[in-house]
């Protein structure tokens, strides 16, 4: 209950990230080369990891990760009450198991990958 | 002291029952898909540090046809749920310069804006530019 205001945060900070850059971001990353609608191959192993040298991109993909992650599973958890997952132990699990696994995990696991090769 | 608790009202399968509701519920749905995406991504750094041969096959999975016809559907879901997020900025939060609230429209349309111009900024400042 005391965390909920900073879920709530996250997930709208999270709406925002992924709204002005995810859709960007998985075109140039899953669309553009197979597609034929791009003149490089943005994903390709060369042309990544000579920008993942960059602090910038990053900590680009760390946020991106991080503030998906935590919208993402914040919708997920009042779609599955919607769908009658409901009650006050069935919430509690949604939080603990939904919430802090898959966003807290997860993010910690992109600012790790941020982080390794660059900081240490 | 506990608040009461507001009484559950909605039926199963409430958001077939219109159009509206349903466009609601795919925005809802397009949100959890980011979720989906946050976690390729972290795959993709996983695979990145694990290599050129343990990245490329992941790549290659990603574009076996499969995969790619589904990421089209999923894709559409992430614009859609952009798409309603710069429209429920102007109603949700009225952005108020002038004496008059500005129409929502017109908070869109200065999203959508705002989002090209942050798209440029990732091609760019991201992937190095065209």
């Amino acid at each position: 209950m005391l965390l909920e205001p900073i879920f709530w945060s996250l997930f709208s900070l999270g709406g925002f990230i992924t709204a002005f850059l995810f859709p960007v971001t998985l075109f140039l990353l899953f669309f553009a080369a197979p597609f034929h609608l791009w003149p490089t191959d943005p994903a390709a192993y060369s042309t990544f990891v000579g920008h993942w040298k960059e602090p910038l991109v990053r900590l680009f993909f760390f946020v991106l990760i991080g503030g998906s992650l935590f919208h993402g599973t914040h919708r997920l958890k009042f779609m599955l009450m919607d769908a009658g997952f409901k009650g006050r132990s069935a919430e509690a699990f949604l939080d603990i198991i939904i919430l802090n696994g898959v966003a807290i995990f997860g993010s910690l696991g992109a600012l790790f990958y941020a982080v390794r090769g660059w900081l240490f | 002291m506990t608040g009461r608790e507001y009484a559950w009202k909605r039926r199963p399968g409430w958001w077939l029952r219109n159009r509206r509701y349903l466009m609601f519920q795919l925005r809802e749905a397009g949100g959890v898909v980011c979720a989906l995406y946050g976690l390729v991504l972290l795959n993709m750094l996983i695979q990145l540090r694990a290599g050129e041969s343990a990245y490329t096959a992941f790549l290659n999975l990603l574009r076996t046809p499969p995969v790619l016809y589904l990421n089209i559907v999923l894709f559409a879901l992430v614009v859609w749920h952009a798409l309603t997020w710069f429209m429920l900025i102007g109603k949700a939060q009225p952005i108020q310069f002038t004496r008059q609230p500005l129409p929502w429209k017109v908070v869109f349309g200065i999203n959508v804006l705002l989002w090209l111009g942050v798209s440029g900024a990732v091609v760019y400042l991201i992937f190095g530019g065209i």
